[in-house]
């Protein structure tokens, strides 16, 4: 199914997938057409002078004293004037259209914090973070609005083949909104930096009809409780900075945490169990493990009850004991 | 009035008035306590030129890291402060002061027939406080480097463990620096204009000059201001940009840009200059359309002020201002354009001369070309909302102020070469690094202008698959211009030990810096220049065959260098 009518035919943008995609390949079009044009015209200009006068002979006068041409002078003003005029209302007309969220669009809402993005469908409770998606599904040709808040840092939320970015901001909410028009599963980015795991901050958009969104293909949570953990393991983000090999990346690793012992940074020592790992996700900066420098207060997230519940910590926890 | 007659290969030209400001006095204090603006200048040359290439080290090890997708040489967390400290060493200790502090230092007051700058103790302590910062820059990368990139955004600057503090500190003492020279170059070009010469009558360089200082003095308190905000929420918890605390994140971002895009003029403005002297002096042909230029100079400086929300597009402004701010963007590309169809109508017609600071000055309007080009691509709002915080920006930004601002500062080191030191590169090494140099470039960045347009955000130390390949081919690029400038250095080092002795007027140019000695004097002019006659008159050039260049009457200075 196309609902697209404009490809730009350069190839420089990505697969358009959305109603803003018409709005602004040809622009970016016309700017690629215009610009390479000028630019060529320029380097021809420039280097056939270069060739054709350049000096021969040491003493060679100038063949030309011209210093100076009005007629030239205001054709070489006007030109480019007229073309970054349109330029100007034409990426002005593409911007309002998406500013001007459609009253039938489905409301979403995206929660970003250090490194993770928490997708709330439609219909389910954003406050819960059980429900939370770890990618977002929409149904082709429905309007997607998405109220956006940060828990944390500056984020934005991007999918080139959308045409849409959006700073998260935190303290404010922040609206998106697109139109999907291709069925197809598409990147989605962070691209503002937060820090370590920014780059680590890319999901999945699934563009599906409506016989599959009706399905809820983005409800899938395990049945056994490791599965479950799992699951939160990366939902929650603990992946960005938590690794599962021998690598650290920026927290202690989780292969072989459970009853693994350690010590503190004030110097107790501790073997990691149930109470020592619910401390640590409830009230990290309580018992800062020693090691690296830049394990310090901070650097592990705190996570609340309404962020990760305590239900959610005893799957985390039943899935660690599994990590060997 | 005397011919001096450079008899002797090494030495100091016998008939010389006086020796050269280079022989006048000797050892480290002649220099670490000169108010000399010629001096001033050279060790502003040496201390930017280092900045360089650190920064141009750490370009390479980002590079390099991103040759796969999951990033070959570090963690995440230490890529962050590469390509922070990258930014930072390129932008606050290179681009800023490298041309105005440098070149500016040493040839303005020539170009204007004066002694010195008006107030040499405020430029020596400019160059103080550049050192100071740079020392606490690099203070800072020892105590834990600092990984917000070069934007500093709140709130990640005020949460983030790394040593911000001193860092901040370092940029507000290179705040006063830049503040510093704009100030005296303002007085200079006010006061301490030769006899005879008006406001017209300024070579472009100085035109170029005069508006940058302008922003200077007006833009950088700014900076200064902001970065003692952020020390005081980092310090005390007051909320300013911290909504933990109350403030706004978006404020910060107002209030950098503020500086910053005129910044981006400061760095641009100067390259133009620099590039106006060169076109016309290799081309032996006046400017074309030098009013034009001169005033889109200032217009450049005023509009420049009036766009600083361009960068924050997808922030969520209000649509009346963005509306605005897209429509100034669009204004401000007007004289830049301008600028650029000048340089070729004036290299057309010309007797145009190859050589190597001409190759780097084509070099630049090519890349400048594509820069500016590109920069339209993001001024239009709904292409930008697409484009913002991609490598199409990254590749836009290093095509105006790496491909533009240091080919053009490279330009006029090639340019002033024998004028600073008497002595002549190896011009055949020179054309080939200018070359590998446009090749590598373009070799860097034309992939990530690609990759921008696909989706690939900046200032990601891991990507997806798909852009491999467009990094791959970025890191060659990268590694010529490594070689390239590789190169430049090696034979710029290798002419102050035994290169050929320059020519008086190497290049045959007619404004008043061609007119001192070379190497200059300690005052710079044997006698009082008088400016009678025109600017820019290559028909005061007697041209030996062999490319001896001669003043024929002495119109506007009593001093003429002859060939031996
Ligand atoms: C921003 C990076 C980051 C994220 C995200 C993160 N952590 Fe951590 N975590 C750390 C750091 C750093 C430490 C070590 C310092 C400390 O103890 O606070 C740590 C420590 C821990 C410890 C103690 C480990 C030990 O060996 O003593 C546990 C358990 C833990 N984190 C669980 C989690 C869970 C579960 C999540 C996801 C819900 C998570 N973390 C998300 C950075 C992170
Ligand atoms: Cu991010
Ligand atoms: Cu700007």
């Amino acid at each position: 199914m196309t609902l697209i009518a404009f490809q730009d035919p350069l190839g420089q943008l990505p697969t358009p997938a959305s109603t803003f995609a018409e709005e602004v390949d040809p622009l970016f079009t016309f700017l690629t057409v215009i610009s390479i044009f000028f630019f060529t015209l320029i380097l021809v200009v420039l280097v056939y002078s270069a060739i054709r006068y350049r000096r021969r002979r040491p003493d060679q006068p100038p063949a030309s004293q011209m210093t100076h041409n009005t007629t030239l002078e205001v054709v070489w003003t006007l030109i480019p004037t007229v073309i970054l005029m349109v330029t100007f209302a034409w990426g002005l007309k593409g911007n309002l259209d998406q500013q001007i969220v459609p009253a039938d669009a489905r409301a979403y809402t995206v929660e970003a914090w250090k490194w993770a993005w928490a997708f709330h469908h439609p219909g389910d409770d954003p406050n819960n973070p059980q429900t939370a998606a770890e990618d977002l599904y929409c149904e082709i040709g429905v309007p997607v609005r998405i109220t956006m808040t940060s828990r944390d840092v500056l984020h934005s939320l991007y999918i080139p083949a959308f045409r849409v970015k959006r700073d998260v901001v935190p303290g404010v909410r922040q609206i998106l909104w697109f139109r999907p028009t291709e069925l197809g599963t598409y990147d989605l980015f962070c691209a503002e930096y937060c820090g370590d795991g920014h780059s680590l901050m890319r999901r999945k958009v699934h563009v599906v009809d409506a016989e599959t969104f009706a399905k809820k293909p983005w409800i899938d949570i395990p049945q056994t409780p490791e599965g479950r953990g799992e699951k939160w393991y990366t939902q929650a983000g603990c992946i960005a900075c938590h690794s599962l090999t021998d690598q650290i990346t920026v927290g202690p690793v989780f292969k072989g945490i459970w009853m693994r012992p350690g010590q503190l940074q004030s110097g107790e020592s501790y073997v990691a169990d149930a109470d020592y790992i619910r401390n640590s996700i409830r009230n990290p900066a309580s018992q800062l493990v020693a090691g690296r420098p830049n394990w310090v207060a901070g650097a592990m997230p705190q996570f609340t009850e309404a962020q990760l519940t305590d239900e959610q910590i005893d799957d985390l926890i039943a899935w660690m004991k599994t990590l060997k | 009035m005397t011919t001096h007659t450079p008899a002797i290969e090494t030495a100091p030209s016998a008939t010389r008035k006086e020796p050269s400001y280079l022989d006048v006095t000797k050892g480290f204090w002649s220099w670490a306590g000169t108010l000399d603006h010629k001096r001033i200048g050279i060790m502003y040359l040496v201390g930017v030129t280092a900045a360089f290439l650190c920064g141009g080290l750490l370009a390479l090890l980002i590079r390099l890291h991103l040759w796969t997708p999951e990033g070959m040489l570090f963690e995440n967390g230490v890529y962050n402060q590469v390509f922070t400290l990258h930014g930072v060493f390129m932008v606050f200790l290179f681009i800023i002061p490298a041309i105005p502090a440098s070149i500016g230092n040493f040839v303005l007051p020539l170009m204007l027939g004066a002694p010195d700058v008006a107030l040499p103790r405020l430029n020596l302590a400019s160059f103080y406080l550049w050192l100071v910062g740079s020392i606490l820059t690099v203070y800072s990368i020892i105590t834990g480097a600092v990984d917000t990139g070069w934007t500093f955004y709140t709130p990640y600057s005020i949460e983030t463990q790394t040593s911000v503090l001193s860092m901040g500190l370092a940029i507000f003492v290179l705040g006063f620096s830049s503040i510093f020279t704009g100030l005296n170059f303002i007085v200079t070009i006010h006061k301490m204009r030769a006899r005879g010469q008006g406001w017209f009558k300024m070579p472009l360089f100085c035109w170029a000059i005069y508006a940058t200082s302008v922003l200077q003095v007006l833009a950088t308190p700014v900076l200064g201001v902001t970065v003692l905000l952020l020390a005081f929420e980092h310090i005390y918890n007051i909320g300013i940009f911290d909504p933990a605390y109350g403030g706004d994140p978006i404020l910060f971002q107002h209030f950098f840009w503020f500086y910053s895009h005129p910044a981006v003029y400061i760095m641009i403005l100067p390259a133009m200059g620099v590039i106006s002297e060169v076109v016309s002096v290799h081309s032996r042909k006046p400017l074309f359309g030098y009013k034009l230029i001169a005033f889109s100079s200032i217009s450049i400086a005023v509009i420049s002020f009036l766009v600083w929300g361009h960068h924050m597009y997808t922030s969520g402004q209000s649509e009346f201002v963005m509306m605005a701010f897209s429509f100034l963007t669009m204004l401000v590309a007007i004289p830049t354009a301008i600028k650029v169809f000048s340089w070729v109508a004036t290299i057309w017609g010309g007797s145009v001369a190859l050589s190597a600071p001409m190759l780097y000055a084509i070099s630049f309007i090519i890349i400048f070309t594509i820069g500016g080009l590109t920069g339209v691509f993001l001024g239009a709002l709904s292409v930008d909302i697409h484009l913002h915080d991609t490598y199409f920006v990254v590749a836009h930004f290093h095509a105006v102020m790496m491909g533009s601002t240091a080919l053009a500062f490279f330009a006029g080191i090639h340019h002033w070469w024998p004028k600073m030191f008497g002595v002549m590169y190896d011009e055949r090494l020179a054309k080939i690094s200018a070359v590998l140099i446009l090749i590598g470039f373009n070799v860097t960045f034309l992939p990530q202008f690609k990759m921008g347009s696909l989706g690939m955000p900046r200032r990601y130390a891991t990507y997806v698959e798909q852009f491999q390949i467009y990094h791959q081919v970025s890191t060659v690029g990268a590694m010529i211009l490594g070689v390239g400038f590789a190169l430049m250095l090696g034979y710029l080092l290798h002419s102050l030990v035994a290169g050929r002795r320059a020519r008086a007027n190497e290049w045959g140019g007619v404004t008043l810096d061609w007119h001192t000695p070379t190497p200059p004097n300690l005052y710079n002019f044997d006698d009082e220049p008088v400016m009678a006659g025109k600017l820019y008159d290559y028909t005061e050039l007697d041209i030996s065959p062999t490319g001896e260049a001669t003043f024929k009457a002495h119109k506007s200075t009593a001093t003429v260098g002859s060939k031996a």
